[in-house]
């Protein structure tokens, strides 16, 4: 379904900015799995870290079990819970079965956070959740704290033997970022990552989407999604890719606060691009 | 105030609402030989890579003690630069070492380093502020003064500063006794002068008749009512928005105004709205205690003590009502022509104004 879109978005898309990463003092802080490996060997152990910074720099987030609402893996066609010990980094931890791609799956329970209004508003920007303030304007709230409750909904993918049909299937994240092929296949094209992000299960646009390369956080590019809730990147280098996106919406009246953010990322290692059929090795 | 607002804050990690908290400790403390210290205790692989994408290097992974030691150590001095230890506003530069590196073979188990960092106090340095560069998540900093008395655990936000703290003398942990006052006076002066709201339930509940015994009866179903949400919203087991508490709060006292001018006597159902009522004052209540914290070793005394402030604001109310008005002119034929009546309808228009405000507000 997105494909076409996708692929109107490509072009454009491959422009869009590449610029290097901030440091600025915005406190939005992206949260995304960092396993110990992203392409284990059948029957390894793997870690399953948690991660809170910004530019695809953070900290290590110990497992805290009272913030989780899910911490799954699906591997081959089933799905199990991520297990840990509790207050410690890695969060959690798996045995890799190496069959097809695995799709780890992280969901948290919400935590409320406020921030002056300035801040607020910054971090608004520094998102891409120019409409929140214009909403907020729009309210009369531009001098009131931004009063939120943030939920967390991170995916990884571990490379496995074959691809994975469940790696463009949603896992069922409230926000979530699905990609349209597998990005860890080593045979399909690799300049590309085309996928969809999905609110409440159904496509989002105009949602800022952003990804950052693990080797060189300066390589950053941005777009956003278009009707169908598709974009489309150029992700020029192999290695490990971070892609994420934040959504906000009024809290309901039933909620302690005024906004609900959902933070979505997915993580995965893009392998180096295969010769076309005929090419020569240049060697 | 504001020094019972930090105490309260310190004691709560809980209080603490921004992000994640990560892995990261600090114990911070200032010497009697005129150096200050810190051991951080950080994620030593998340440590090497911030440091390497701060001076553009490769990020490195998979490395052993041996190896990933020796990155740290490379990257020692940009690490130093990242810790800002300042006395007086003047800057302290820090010097740092590597204390201890703990990584297991088992991937599964902790690794963590331990970092030294030291540096010179000024002479005659009054206040000292710590702000760590390279930290994300939610983080504890253990502050200890020159005169070693007892550790101040502060949260912080990421790369956020402290707020200035005395070099030389510890801050003395309050005692229950103290803390027990201070809620009692904040209970007290969230109901006088903060809360006109509350006041106007009261005087509300307090005009209907000059009879004590139903009086009492609204008071205490009052009562009762707001210290079962107060518990149970500060325990976490009720929750309602503001968004419905606040307006609710300003059509009971609509209500109660309103049935003043209709009737003078106390209805049945009178003491079960006063309960019902009290129910949302308590989650009202609730709001602003959170907002203060409670400390987490002194969480019941504080939660009643912040309550007993509250009743004894409503008894104050009561009988400066009484006293000012009841007790001159309560058997005069015009009581309640001249004083219930249009104090009821002031109060309920009042409580009007603040029902539209408070949902077009939202």
């Amino acid at each position: 379904m997105p494909s076409a879109a996708a692929a109107r978005l490509a072009a454009p898309a491959l422009l869009t900015v590449a610029a290097l990463a901030t440091m600025g003092p915005a406190r939005a802080h992206d949260f995304w799995i960092e396993p110990s490996t992203f392409h284990p060997a059948a029957g390894t152990t793997v870690t399953i870290g948690l991660r809170a910074g910004q530019n695809f720099v953070g900290d290590p987030v110990p497992r805290f079990e009272r913030g989780i609402e899910r911490f799954v893996v699906r591997q081959d066609g089933s799905e199990q819970p991520v297990v840990g010990i509790e207050n410690v980094d890695p969060a959690g931890f798996l045995q890799a079965r190496g069959g097809s791609t695995a799709v780890i799956a992280y969901a948290s329970t919400g935590a409320p956070i406020e921030l002056p209004a300035a801040q607020f508003e910054d971090y608004l920007r520094q998102v891409g959740l120019e409409p929140i303030i214009e909403l907020r304007a729009r309210r009369g709230e531009r001098a009131k704290p931004g009063r939120e409750r943030f939920y967390r909904y991170a995916k990884a993918l571990l490379t496995g033997e074959r691809t994975s049909a469940a790696v463009t299937q949603p896992v069922g994240l409230a926000y979530e970022i699905v990609p349209d092929t597998d990005p860890t296949d080593p045979a399909a094209p690799q300049n590309i990552l085309r996928g969809r992000v999905l609110y409440a299960n159904k496509p989002l646009a105009g949602a800022l989407v952003e990804a950052y390369l693990y080797s060189d956080p300066s390589v950053h590019f941005a777009t956003r999604s278009d009707a169908g809730g598709a974009f489309a990147f150029a992700l020029p280098r192999a290695g490990i890719w971070l892609v994420k996106s934040v959504h906000m919406a009024r809290a309901s009246i039933f909620s302690s606060a005024d906004w609900e953010s959902f933070w979505a990322s997915l993580t995965f290692e893009l392998p180096a691009a295969r010769p076309p059929p005929g090419a020569q090795d240049p060697r | 105030m504001k020094r019972l607002l930090l105490v309260a804050l310190l004691l709560l990690p809980g209080a603490a609402r921004g992000h994640e908290i990560g892995t990261t400790q600090v114990r911070l403390a200032m010497q009697r030989d005129g150096t200050w210290s810190a051991l951080i205790t950080t994620g030593p692989q998340a440590l090497a890579n911030k440091l390497e994408v701060k001076t553009r290097q490769p990020r490195s992974s998979d490395l052993d003690a041996a190896a990933l030691r020796a990155r740290l150590e490379q990257l020692i001095d940009p690490l130093a630069e990242e810790i800002d230890v300042r006395f007086d506003g003047a800057a302290s530069p820090a010097r740092a070492a590597i204390d201890t590196l703990e990584l297991p073979p088992d991937i599964t188990l902790p690794s963590f380093v331990v970092l030294r960092a030291t540096g010179a106090i000024p002479p005659q340095a009054h206040t000292v502020t710590w702000r760590y560069r390279l930290a994300y998540a939610t983080y504890s900093l253990t502050f200890t003064a020159s005169d070693q008395g007892s550790p101040l655990t502060l949260w912080l936000e990421g790369d956020a500063a402290t707020e200035p703290l005395s070099v030389a003398v510890s801050a003395t942990p309050p005692t229950r006794l103290e803390i027990v006052w201070q809620y009692l006076q904040l209970g007290f002066l969230h109901i006088i002068p903060e809360g006109l709201d509350h006041i106007l339930f009261v005087l509300g509940i307090f005009l209907l008749t000059t009879k004590l015994r139903p009086i009492l009866i609204q008071v205490t179903a009052f009562t009762v009512a707001h210290s079962i949400t107060l518990g149970l919203t500060m325990y976490g087991i009720v929750s309602l928005s503001p968004r419905i508490v606040e307006p609710m709060i300003s059509l009971s006292i609509v209500y109660v105004a309103v049935e003043n001018i209709v009737t003078a006597t106390l209805t049945p159902w009178r003491p079960a709205l006063v309960f019902a009522f009290g129910l949302l004052h308590g989650m009202g209540f609730a709001d602003v205690l959170r907002e203060l914290g409670l400390p987490r070793n002194e969480f019941i005394p504080a939660l009643v003590s912040f309550n007993v402030g509250i009743e004894l604001a409503q008894l104050t109310v009561i009988a400066a009502a009484y006293l000012s008005v009841a007790m001159w002119w309560r058997d005069k034929p015009w009581y309640r022509a001249r004083i219930v009546i249009p104090g009821s309808a002031l109060i309920a228009a009042i409580g009007l104004l603040w029902t539209v405000q408070r949902i077009a507000g939202f």
